[in-house]
């Protein structure tokens, strides 16, 4: 193992001439998470291989913040599937430069899968680093952006945004927000997403009902 | 297997319309794919409109005569307003006789959609005629037609119709027991997830489970879907590791916290809800495959 350079692991990737074998290159090349496996990482999300990608995208969060941009220029806008790990993969990583792309994608992206990768990735951007304006300002977009995704017409995707709301709470918490505001409008939607007396699926209201206990909210 | 958890694409039609124009072309009697879309929108949309099930009830008796050259085929109207009534609830109970009769149809087809539909409707009038059809056993009603793929009775959405209309008498469940021994393993799961809704017996559940484990990617989301219409509990492990598409397992998992016997949630009085930690474990396994 350690006599193979991360060139071998690529290499493997793309000679892989089996479902079995590309599933066992690419756990290999994910496990060396080495920002120079990212672009093959990528590749393998198109490759219609559930199980090499759930492989990729693992290897895509390993690598972390150098596999960003990787992702973002190789965003696939033709094969649903392979956006939909590629959103998963940049909601894992939780940086910042993929908001535009989440947002994008809970807004407008017509495959649930990817609308519910989003939804969740939007609650879970690492804003620590971020200047005190520009953290709440992020929060902020991505609360917004959540709030109109309670509104889905697929139940897997309002499930999503009441993890997202859940995952976002923290960051618009009143210490770090300019005012209760934000804090509001979160346990708003939550409560939205609990009591809809037009939800079909009841795991909906449930998840919302576990997100606002958690959040130390009364509800009902 | 997949059929009420995931539409059929619609060919064709596929444009944004509102309920009064669905119910218009529904009433296009010349115009048959303008009526098989109707028809699945009312479905598809729940429609709760006093003229949905009267005019379902109708495109119901619709029979024509295969037209090679038509954009839709035969009898696809009458397909489409079967799976529609099976969407929509109390109102549709009213159609019951008319999807029974529907039943006693020589097309395959149709007594496919017909059955799925008694059995999203829990029609207890079903119950025999469903369990005749399936009497003659493997041999007989699970064998393949000659030139054809199809067996002889559809008999994956009959055993699920029995499963989901949940009377299990001795009867019943000696009519299915043989299925679970079928030779095409998607007729196994459906028994197996029948007999599960009817018993409650694990045995049927730790078949479902091996096959889970199966080399065909469809079979195993068959026995996804059935688990979850089962809401077997202790499935959740074994689900969350199938080699299977999130969006399935994401179904199946939201079926165990909906089926489930033990926590059962009410839709109407959701603020009654406060999840158990049995169901805050599978909440936690569906976070983790968004």
């Amino acid at each position: 193992m350690t006599t193979l350079s991360v060139q071998d692991l690529v290499d493997a990737v793309r000679q892989a001439d089996s479902a079995l074998g590309l599933l066992q290159a690419t756990q290999a090349l994910a496990a060396a998470a080495h920002p120079d496996g990212a672009a093959c990482l990528v590749e393998v999300l198109g490759f219609n291989n559930t199980g090499a990608a759930v492989a990729a995208v693992d290897g895509l969060i390993a690598i972390g913040e150098p596999a960003v941009d990787t992702i973002l220029t190789n965003i696939d806008g033709y094969n649903y599937g392979a956006r939909a790990w590629a959103v998963r993969a940049l909601a894992g990583i939780g940086d910042v430069r993929g908001f535009e792309v989440l947002e994008d994608a809970l807004g407008k992206d017509i495959g649930p899968s990817v609308r519910r990768a989003a939804a969740r990735g939007l609650g879970q951007l690492r804003l620590e680093g971020l200047e005190p304006e520009p953290r709440r300002a992020m929060a902020e977009r991505c609360l917004t952006a959540l709030v109109d995704g309670c509104r889905d017409g697929e139940w897997v995707v309002r499930y999503a945004v009441a993890v997202g709301l859940e995952l976002l709470a923290p960051a618009v918490h009143p210490d770090l927000a300019a005012d209760v505001g934000p804090q509001r409008r979160l346990h708003e939607a939550l409560q939205s997403l609990h009591c809809n007396p037009t939800e079909e699926a009841p795991v909906v209201s449930l998840r919302a009902a576990l997100a606002l206990q958690r959040l130390g909210v009364s509800h009902g | 297997m997949v059929a009420g958890v995931a539409d059929q694409p619609i060919p064709g039609n596929g444009d944004p319309i509102s309920e009064e124009e669905a119910l218009r072309r529904l009433r296009l009697s010349d115009d048959p794919s303008a009526q098989y879309y109707a028809a699945w929108w009312l479905g598809r949309n729940r429609s709760s409109h006093p003229d949905a099930v009267p005019l379902l009830q109708e495109a119901l008796r619709l029979r024509r005569p295969r037209d090679p050259g038509a954009g839709v085929e035969e009898n696809a109207v009458a397909r489409n307003a079967a799976r529609a009534l099976g969407k929509l609830g109390a109102p549709a109970q009213a159609s019951i006789p008319d999807l029974l009769a529907t039943l006693q149809d020589d097309d395959h087809g149709l007594r496919e959609a017909a059955a799925r539909a008694l059995g999203e409707l829990r029609a207890s009038e079903a119950v025999e005629p469903l369990r005749q059809r399936l009497a003659s056993g493997p041999a007989v009603a699970g064998a393949q037609q000659p030139g054809t793929p199809r067996l002889q009775e559809p008999c994956e959405a009959l055993l699920e119709a029995l499963g989901e209309i949940g009377e299990g008498r001795q009867e019943v469940v000696a009519v299915i027991e043989p299925f679970v021994q079928h030779e095409r393993p998607l007729i196994r799961s459906a028994a197996c997830r029948a007999l599960l809704q009817l018993t409650g017996d694990a045995r049927w559940g730790d078949q479902l489970v091996a096959l889970l484990q199966h080399p065909q990617l469809q079979v195993r989301r068959a026995a996804l879907m059935d688990l979850g219409a089962a809401g077997w509990r202790q499935a959740l492990e074994p689900i969350a590791a199938t080699l299977a598409e999130n969006s399935l397992k994401l179904i199946a998992l939201r079926g165990l916290v909906e089926q489930s016997s033990s926590a059962a949630p009410e839709p109407t009085a959701p603020s009654a809800l406060t999840p158990d930690p049995a169901t805050v474990a599978v909440l936690d396994a569906m976070d983790a495959l968004l």
